[in-house]
């Protein structure tokens, strides 16, 4: 594993105050916290900032990383010496388990390994080589999040997903060691943008004999080519000829499920919104489709074209401007 | 991918109430702050006493927002709850400011191609 230099990627001395830990975590939580951020990469910057300062906050973690020393470079090979954190007293982070599946699932407060190997996983009467004294007591594991992002036409259809997710679990020696855990994930249909899915018992184990907790995961979609999502419902954009704009008739519509065939009713105007009810996503209320019309005007040029077009204005009383001049 | 573990996912729609105490452990804050939430307007719960309130599921993702909010940069109640409804607002207006790009760059694309 990687070594990680907690006081570089908090760009604070090791001489630092816990005040200017705090200030700088503050500073960065803020820049690159994934509700707020729309810098690259803001969600692995988040979590290794986050990793930075769950050791140099707490007096203990922070002496103890102290003493592998500062000769160590970020990115360099690292193994911790046996009795590296010998004489000190501290539990090991909060977050015990990690979920991911290539680029598209993260967990909440998911730390590195080279966290893990420093200061374990265990909770509240968990297990670890710097676990605490807990009272070893049966209680339910904690839920898991994660985040998964999905294709809208997957959000319509329903799709599955193979996440690889990693357990703690308590080898002989009283240690934690992650174990690889491969779960298939059947998403229904209908699912919307920033909704959860429940996956009963996949969340942290419950310590001697406990419920297991649930993982749940945070539903986003990507935005579509040709469908804008606003809950359920989507919004298309049709271009559609002056003609069948003056005249009306039937023009094929994309829509999720497949082209369907609508009518325009004469006289319809660019900006005018036409609704399929119930083709947005499904759900107990599906959502609607909107149909925004576009007129598209072809150019004049061709002598056919242009001799149209001179009919049209010597013919038609039409004046778009008439309004603005009262 | 053979001996992938298949799991029925249940999908937490508009149908759904979460009673407190789950949402609490859900989003990860405490019913007092629940509460406070509920009193500014950010989620809007049924029941009468906070324990025995329940939440639409489609509020859960502010709650979890808000929660996060508080945790990671130390905001308070007040301040998450702003931050929540400004970051909806800010999402509804990328949104439409996506879609009339859109239609701008359709728009230009139609007349370089003429």
């Amino acid at each position: 594993m990687e070594y990680r230099d907690y006081y570089k990627i908090l760009g604070v001395e090791r001489t630092a105050t816990a005040d200017d830990i705090k200030k700088s975590y503050r500073r960065l939580a803020r820049k690159y916290h994934p509700d707020v951020s729309k810098e690259k990469d803001a969600e692995a910057r988040f979590k290794e900032v986050q990793e930075a300062y769950e050791v140099l906050k707490d007096p203990e973690k922070r002496a103890a990383y102290d003493q592998l020393g500062s000769n160590w470079k970020s990115g360099e090979q690292f193994r911790p010496p046996p009795d590296w954190a010998s004489g000190f007293e501290f539990r090991g982070g909060p977050r015990q388990r990690r979920a991911s599946s290539g680029e598209e699932v993260f967990e909440d407060e998911q730390f590195s390994d080279f966290f893990s190997s420093l200061f374990g996983g265990g909770g509240a009467g968990g297990a670890g080589p710097f676990a605490g004294a807990g009272a070893r007591r049966s209680r339910a594991g904690r839920d898991h999040h994660a985040r998964i992002e999905i294709d809208l036409d997957e959000a319509f259809g329903g799709t599955t997903r193979t996440l690889e997710l990693k357990r703690p679990q308590l080898k002989d020696d009283g240690t934690l060691e992650l174990k690889p855990h491969t779960v298939k994930v059947t998403i229904p249909s209908g699912v919307t943008e920033g909704q959860l899915i429940r996956l009963a018992g996949q969340g942290e184990p419950g310590p001697n004999g406990g419920r297991a907790g649930d993982l749940y995961l945070e539903v986003h979609i990507r935005p579509h080519r040709l469908f804008q999502l606003d809950g359920r419902d989507v919004t298309l954009t049709l271009p559609i000829a002056p003609w069948e704009a003056a005249l009306g008739g039937p023009v094929k519509v994309p829509t999720l499920a497949g082209p369907v065939e609508m009518n325009i009713p004469a006289g319809a105007q660019s900006g005018q919104k036409l609704r399929l009810r119930g083709r947005g996503l499904p759900g107990q209320t599906p959502g609607d489709e909107y149909v925004l019309l576009k007129v598209v005007v072809p150019r004049a040029n061709s002598p056919d074209a242009r001799a149209l077009y001179e009919e049209m204005r010597q013919k038609l009383a039409f004046d778009p401007r008439a309004e603005l001049f009262g | 991918m053979n001996n992938a573990t298949e799991l029925h996912a249940h999908l937490l729609n508009e149908g759904d109430w979460i009673a407190a105490t789950e949402v609490c452990q859900l989003c990860r804050i405490e019913l007092t702050t629940v509460v406070e939430l509920a009193d500014l307007g950010i989620v809007t719960p049924r029941g009468y006493a906070p324990d025995d309130w329940q939440f639409p599921a489609t509020e859960l993702s502010r709650l979890r927002t808000a929660g996060r909010l508080m945790r990671d940069l130390g905001l308070n109640v007040s301040g998450a709850a702003l931050a929540v409804e400004l970051l909806e607002a800010q999402h509804h207006l990328e949104r439409r400011l996506r879609r009339l790009e859109r239609l701008v760059h359709e728009e230009g694309a139609q007349g370089l191609s003429q």
